[in-house]
């Protein structure tokens, strides 16, 4: 019998559950190899030499064994903890949102090393500035962009004319803005106004760290989350669950204190 | 998996065999093996594990005080007149009362939240035993509050989700030290973990 293959990978831990008596069934994103669901072994007792090293929005190397239904990790090594991310309620709650799209987005054996760095870009400007929402909106668009979603933003998508500057509309169903003169029969058809038109084709040209100098009044904000958040949650086919709490953190916002 | 996965097995063995195998960490091999067991075993033996499940379903409370599982509310901790008032240690389910119980050394109550905040498995504060928690918090007796949550990102958060949202200033709040585990080794502990230990060291 040929001995059981073995390989390495660096990825971000995305979530886990507990699997028997004491594994853990740990969901990841790997920058080679995509999404992996991967068992680590034992790793709940305190003593394991996992422990701590498994929990979610944690950039991992690990060594990995294939196993017969799941690859086991057998050995992990951590390379970015987001320790300062970790200790800020708000900005772990943005973290597992864009952990969940990137779960929901990434498939397994198919790899996309730029979702990977996306990810990783993202959290370290969550980390950065927590209170921002612009890492998210930025996220989102660039989720669309890796994911061959990339919304169409300088043509009309249904006549191919050059957009004016002027107000749009937008629908993901149709991939992107249209102008004012074509009418397609779609539900999903929301106005664009020329102000987020320009936001959108900025995050095009820029890195998500640019992306996040920008500051922009709070109805700009309102209109790009429900667009992009609307056109994300289209294309992932059911309900974000993570942004309930994310909603309800914004509501409350009290000042935080961590202990 | 369904009755028709076990061919030539009777329909209440197959039951069985289903219903094992629908327990947090039985796959379908062992539910075959406790069902074999069960079956051999004397039937006054047989009848009594049957019993205990029904007791447990027809019996078990949640404290009205702690929200931990108990027969009659208020629970034997809650009860008891020699266990300290002042003090309340937050955990997230009954085992982790049965662990705390084990070592002896805290003579407080506590409060048990059934859970942790994880939003991508789409439970938030309303899904614990969190108003239950603030209610008490009110007890002018109650001078500390420990959040004995796990260590974990979720558990984290749920803390810090306690430490915001409660309000009384003069309200000791604590958690449990964060450090190396008896039996651990530095080489193979994680950096938060060494970082934590490091801030946590004491007196030789
Ligand atoms: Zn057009
Ligand atoms: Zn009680």
């Amino acid at each position: 019998m040929a001995p059981p293959k073995t390989y390495r990978c660096e990825a971000i831990i995305l979530g886990y559950s507990p699997l028997g008596e004491a594994d853990l069934l740990v969901t990841m994103y790997a920058r080679e190899q995509g999404k992996i669901r991967a068992v680590g072994k034992g790793a709940r007792r305190s003593t394991s030499k996992l422990v701590g090293h498994l929990e979610p929005l944690t950039v991992v190397r690990m060594s990995m064994v294939n196993g017969r239904s799941m690859d086991i990790i057998s050995q992990a090594e951590v390379v970015e903890s987001f320790a300062a991310l970790k200790e800020d309620l708000t900005a772990i709650s943005k973290g597992l949102y864009l952990s969940e799209l990137v779960d929901g987005f990434g498939s397994e054996d198919i790899a996309n090393p730029p979702l990977f760095q996306l990810m990783i870009q993202t959290l370290r400007a969550v980390q950065a500035d927590s209170a921002s929402d612009m890492p998210l909106r930025a996220f989102e668009f660039h989720l669309l962009q890796v994911s061959g979603l990339m919304p169409e933003l300088y043509h009309c998508v249904e006549c191919r004319q050059e957009l004016e500057p002027n107000a749009h509309r937008f629908s993901p169903n149709v991939g992107g803005t249209l102008c004012l003169e074509c009418n397609p029969d779609d539900a999903h058809l929301r106005p664009l106004s020329l102000r987020a038109l320009k936001v959108l084709r900025l995050f095009d040209r820029s890195s998500i760290a640019e992306a996040c100098k920008l500051s922009i009044d709070d109805g700009l904000a309102d209109e790009l989350k429900s667009l992009l958040s609307t056109t994300v949650g289209y294309w992932l086919g059911k309900e974000i669950r993570s942004n309930s709490f994310l909603e309800r953190l914004h509501k409350e916002s009290l000042p935080e204190v961590y202990i | 998996m369904s009755s028709e996965n076990i061919p030539g097995a009777a329909p209440s063995l197959s039951r069985l065999v289903q219903e094992l195998n629908r327990l947090p960490g039985i796959g379908p091999k062992s539910a075959q093996r406790l069902a074999y067991y069960i079956i051999r075993l004397p039937d006054d033996e047989a009848y009594a594990l049957a019993d205990a499940v029904t007791s447990v379903k027809q019996n078990i409370v949640f404290c009205a005080d702690c929200q931990n599982l108990t027969d009659a509310s208020p629970c034997p901790i809650c009860a008891d007149p020699r266990r300290d008032r002042s003090i309340l240690c937050v955990v997230e389910d009954p085992l982790d009362v049965l662990a705390m119980e084990r070592t002896r050394s805290y003579r407080g109550l506590y409060h048990v939240l059934h859970g942790v905040i994880s939003p991508i498995n789409g439970i938030g504060p309303d899904q614990l035993r969190l108003k239950e928690l603030f209610n008490r918090l009110a007890e002018p007796e109650l001078t500390e509050l420990v959040v004995a949550t796990n260590p974990t990102l979720e558990g984290e958060a749920t803390a810090m989700y306690i430490r915001r949202h409660q309000s009384r200033e003069d309200l000791r709040i604590t958690h449990l030290a964060r450090g190396l585990p008896v039996g651990g080794s530095l080489e193979y502990s994680d950096e938060t973990t060494l970082t934590r230990a490091f801030q946590g060291r004491q007196e030789l």
